[in-house]
């Protein structure tokens, strides 16, 4: 059974366009990420599935049914949103029960309602509080049980982690997974950051300037981004983009690279049919941090890995690793390096470069050849 | 099952319509109270009515009329003396109190209330109290009198020439308290690293206060401005109060004026025609500033 | 607020001295007011604005309240005091109720049109109410309310409305949309939501809307003056024709009594409520 459907979704607010066709199909229980930039439609998309904006045109349907012109308190949806939205005046216990109140149900049953939702979320001992009285990890707990307290057929997550620090975003990450596995509803969540996006999401869309860049799985996302936006979007540090000429080798296609004063070739060791036609031009190499790293002498000999020395320009420990930055045709490139092989400042470090993953974009439109 | 699904449909028109029907008595008050009469008005200032309104257009007899007639010109320059005087003195009054209060002084919740309670009172009840403080025989002279100054003579109430400077000093009693608080309202929103700043550069207070503090304040001087204006040109209670409009007219204002003629002395034309004019002088002064802040609010 | 690192005693001794001379000032005419109202007239006399009563009587205030004739009727202002109270009383109490639920459209609820709708209301807040003096006199006299209190309370809720709304609107427009939309979700409708989630945090505004039309209704004086009658006046109106009733000897004792009585509760209201009667003040003028 599909759990929710948007078809050819448009927005207008007076002339300017902000969603410009919007398709997307999730199967009931998937947990579905929108997600990009401030500004591409994606918190507009998920007002319009709660029936807090109108839809210029096109479809929206939860469950097989159209709710398109439905008003929000007849989607059978429930939300959690951004600031929480707690309504100031009520305790928790009542901010939980508000809907089911509203919805008549009867006293018995929203005590019950009450009483399971705290039990889940280790609210109990919050209950009788107004929310000024609550720290911001908890008003999140209790926006999280008013939407749960009504066993919807959809939930909607408007960036409900944004406001929380950093540990207590981790943590609540983890909680809101846990609970998508353990209700098995159907989940759409807005985000801005891409690492919430590729810890929660089962399904990703990446949105930008009101439409859908790419739609599919974390790794596919990581792994085979269709243009230049999504491939940068992705992943943390960066992809570096790295503006190169193609060159045609014995055994298939190469780039060519220039390191202060140096130049080298990076052979792709294999033949990419896009890229014949397109040798002697510029294209932009994408490879990620982490697909150039220290010397490895296990690797040395394997397809498509490549060794080269290039001068260190800045030293970034995070840690675990060590963010080490080359120049590279000029460009500022990121390499993920073990912090006992870094270099210092000045000195040359012997990279390898790991081509079996590398993409190429077309050097203006950032569209993807292969 | 359809039925049902257009009950709820209706329920959902009704739903939208709601806000609008809501709030839709004031607008249609504020469309005839305020724009409507506003026209009525306008229509009334162009006809020959006196006593009674009559509605044939005449013109700008009723315009023509008000320019001849010496009182009108009176009553122009008595606010344009007012109206700057009490303007300028309750901005010195307020920006002078409000920076004292600004020095953390210890009893300032007090002195707050003290300076600003005047704003409470009606205008009747201002102008009652200096009516009689300002008595010629019995009041301030008398005072002065005993207190040893025998010479002193103190007679502005009655003295034409001088009777519309009392209306300064009780307007100005009244309203500075409030200007007060404006400043200091401005004063406390002040960045305080600003002059933090300025102070690790070494300016001292009083330069503090006048490079920096005075300048940053400039919308409220603006706010004040305006609103102390806009209460001078409305000025009428305290007129009827304190003087009366006398000794004569000599201390007549546009709102008396417009008073006088339009409800007792049965010239409803000329009524209309001067309140026309105080319209005039109000927009003038307040679309500009309407202008100015509504795009404000737009850009942020 | 400006830190004074070597402020000697000297300055902080003028500040404070120019701060009470100030004090003084603004207190005398009330300090003056009450004297005379406990003088007898012969004290008046013989006194001066500030000698102490011979003795006190509260004769002047009897005769205020219940004596004192306003133009041909003689019973003093309490008949006027009352007239006030029947009138401020409603007229606070519907535009305030107005204003709050115009203030809740106009922001939680925004329609086409609806910012222009503010706009025109907005202006209202400014015109000199002379220029529709006219034309209410005559529609007060359509509707048969002239020189009624119901035609006073009509004129005070309509002008009123302005500024209520601009309160309840400035208030309105802080509490975050996603409030209302959470409640929309939750199923409540347009006047549940107004109801259940924003005039239970509305105490704060409320006050101050009604210490606004409450002072500014028992102020006024031009609305009264026009629209009212004989024994229907309020008292700011009566007050007037007291003091300046030329007729008979000027009781100034009787006077500075009735001035007190008309003044007393807006600064009641002032003394008890002061925080929220500046914040009224201020709320139109300054941003924010």
């Amino acid at each position: 059974m599909s759990g929710l459907k948007i078809e050819q979704i448009h927005k207008k607010f007076g002339t300017t366009h902000v969603l410009k066709g919007i398709d997307i199909e999730i199967e009931q229980g998937d947990f579905l990420i929108l997600v990009g930039p401030s500004g591409c439609g994606k918190s507009t998309l998920l007002h319009m599935i709660a029936g807090l904006e109108s839809v210029t045109s096109g479809t929206i349907s939860i469950g097989d049914r159209d709710v398109t012109h439905l008003s929000p308190k007849d989607r059978d949806i429930a939300m959690v949103f951004q600031s929480y939205a707690l309504y100031p005046n009520m305790t928790v216990r009542e901010n939980i029960s508000f809907g089911l109140s509203i919805r008549k149900v009867p006293q018995q049953e929203q005590q019950k309602t009450v009483q399971r939702v705290a039990e889940m979320l280790q609210i109990e001992p919050l209950l009788e509080r107004k929310p000024a009285q609550l720290s911001g990890g908890q008003r999140q707990r209790v926006a999280m049980g008013r939407a749960l307290a009504r066993e919807p057929s959809i939930f909607l997550f408007d960036e409900p982690l944004s406001n929380l620090d950093a540990k207590l975003r981790v943590e609540m990450r983890t909680e809101i997974k846990e609970l998508h596995h353990r209700l098995g509803t159907t989940m759409v969540y807005v985000t801005h950051d891409q690492i919430e996006a590729m810890t929660l999401g089962e399904r990703i869309a990446i949105m930008k300037d009101g439409i859908i860049q790419q739609f599919g799985s974390p790794r596919e996302i990581y792994d085979n981004p269709v243009n230049q936006f999504v491939a940068g979007f992705i992943g943390s540090p960066s992809m570096n983009f790295i503006p190169c000429s193609v060159i045609s080798m014995d055994n298939g296609h190469g780039v060519e690279m220039e390191n202060e004063a140096a130049k080298f070739v990076l052979p792709l060791g294999r033949s990419e049919p896009a890229l014949e036609s397109r040798v002697g031009k510029t294209v932009l190499l994408g490879i990620r941090p982490e697909k150039i790293t220290h010397h490895r002498a296990s690797d040395v000999g394997s397809a498509g890995i490549h060794q080269a020395s290039c001068r260190v320009e800045i030293v970034e420990p995070t840690g675990p690793d060590t963010l080490v930055f080359v120049k590279l045709n000029g460009v500022s490139t990121v390499c993920r390096v073990d912090p006992d092989q870094a270099k210092k400042v000045g000195e040359n470090i012997d990279l390898m470069f790991d081509m079996n993953r590398a993409v190429f974009f077309e050097a203006e439109k950032g569209t993807r050849i292969c | 099952m359809s039925t049902q699904k257009s009950q709820r449909q209706w329920g959902d028109y009704l739903q939208a319509a709601l806000p609008k029907i809501v709030v839709a008595p004031t607008f249609i008050t504020t469309l005839i109270f305020i724009y409507g009469f506003i026209l009525w008005n306008a229509w009334l200032s162009f006809t020959k009515s006196r006593l009674l309104p009559k509605y044939d257009w005449a013109g700008l007899i009723q315009y023509e009329r008000l320019f001849a007639n010496e009182r009108w010109w009176v009553a122009a320059q008595n606010l344009l003396i007012f109206g700057s005087l009490f303007i300028g003195i309750c901005l010195l009054i307020g920006i002078l109190l409000a920076i004292l209060l600004d020095q953390r002084i210890r009893a300032e919740g007090a002195l707050r209330t003290i300076y600003l309670y005047p704003m409470a009172l009606s205008f009747i009840v201002t102008g009652t109290a200096w009516k009689w403080i300002l008595n010629p025989g019995l009041g301030l002279e008398r005072l002065m009198h005993e207190w040893g100054f025998e010479q002193f003579t103190f007679n502005w109430l009655v003295d034409s020439e001088m009777a519309i400077y009392t209306v300064v000093i009780a307007g100005v009693w009244q309203s500075s308290g409030f200007v007060m608080a404006l400043f200091l309202a401005g004063l406390r929103g002040i960045d305080d690293s600003i002059i933090k700043a300025a102070q690790v550069d070494g300016a001292g207070l009083p330069r503090i206060y006048r490079s920096i503090i005075i300048p940053s304040l400039r919308p409220v001087f603006f706010s004040a401005i305006i609103i102390l204006s806009h209460i001078a040109i409305k000025s009428f209670d305290l007129v009827m109060a304190l003087t009366g409009g006398g000794p004569g007219y000599a201390t007549d204002l546009p709102a008396t004026f417009m008073y006088s003629f339009a409800f007792t002395r049965g010239q409803l034309g000329m009524g209309a025609a001067s309140a026309m004019m105080m319209l005039g002088a109000v927009a003038a002064i307040v679309v500009p500033y309407l202008y100015s802040e509504l795009r404000s609010t737009r850009r942020g | 607020m400006v830190n004074q690192g070597q402020s000697s005693i000297f300055s902080r001794l003028a500040v404070y001295g120019a701060l009470s001379l100030a004090a003084l000032y603004f207190l005398t005419p009330l300090f003056v007011m009450l004297l005379t109202s406990l003088k007898t007239l012969e004290d008046i006399r013989s006194g001066s604005l500030v000698s102490w009563p011979e003795e006190i009587t509260f004769e002047a205030w009897q005769m205020a309240w219940t004596s004192a004739c306003i133009g041909v009727d003689c019973g003093g202002l309490k008949g006027y005091f009352w007239n006030s109270i029947s009138m401020v009383v409603p007229a606070v109490v519907i535009s305030t109720m107005i204003g709050a639920i115009n203030g809740y459209v106009l922001t939680q609820w925004r329609f086409r049109g609806s910012d222009v709708f503010f706009a025109l209301l907005l202006i209202g807040c400014f015109i000199p109410f002379q220029v529709v003096l006219l034309p209410m006199a005559r529609t007060l006299g359509f509707l048969g309310l002239a020189g009624s209190i119901p035609g006073l309370i009509l004129v005070h809720t309509v002008y009123g409305l302005a500024f209520t709304t601009l309160f309840f609107r400035n208030f309105y427009i802080a509490v975050p949309d996603e409030l209302v939309k959470a409640a929309r979700i939750d199923g409540a409708g347009f006047f549940t939501i107004f109801w259940r989630i924003l005039l239970p945090i509305s105490g704060p505004i409320i006050v101050v809307s009604v210490i606004w039309q409450f002072t500014q209704i028992w102020n006024d004086f031009l609305f009264g003056v026009v629209y009212s009658a004989g024994d229907k006046q309020p008292i700011t109106v009566a007050l007037n024709n007291l003091v300046n009733t030329s007729t008979g000897i000027k009781r100034y004792n009787v006077d500075m009594a009735a001035a007190i009585i008309a003044a007393l509760p807006t600064l009641f209201v002032y003394f008890v409520a002061g925080k929220y009667f500046v914040r009224g003040l201020t709320a139109g003028s300054v941003k924010g």
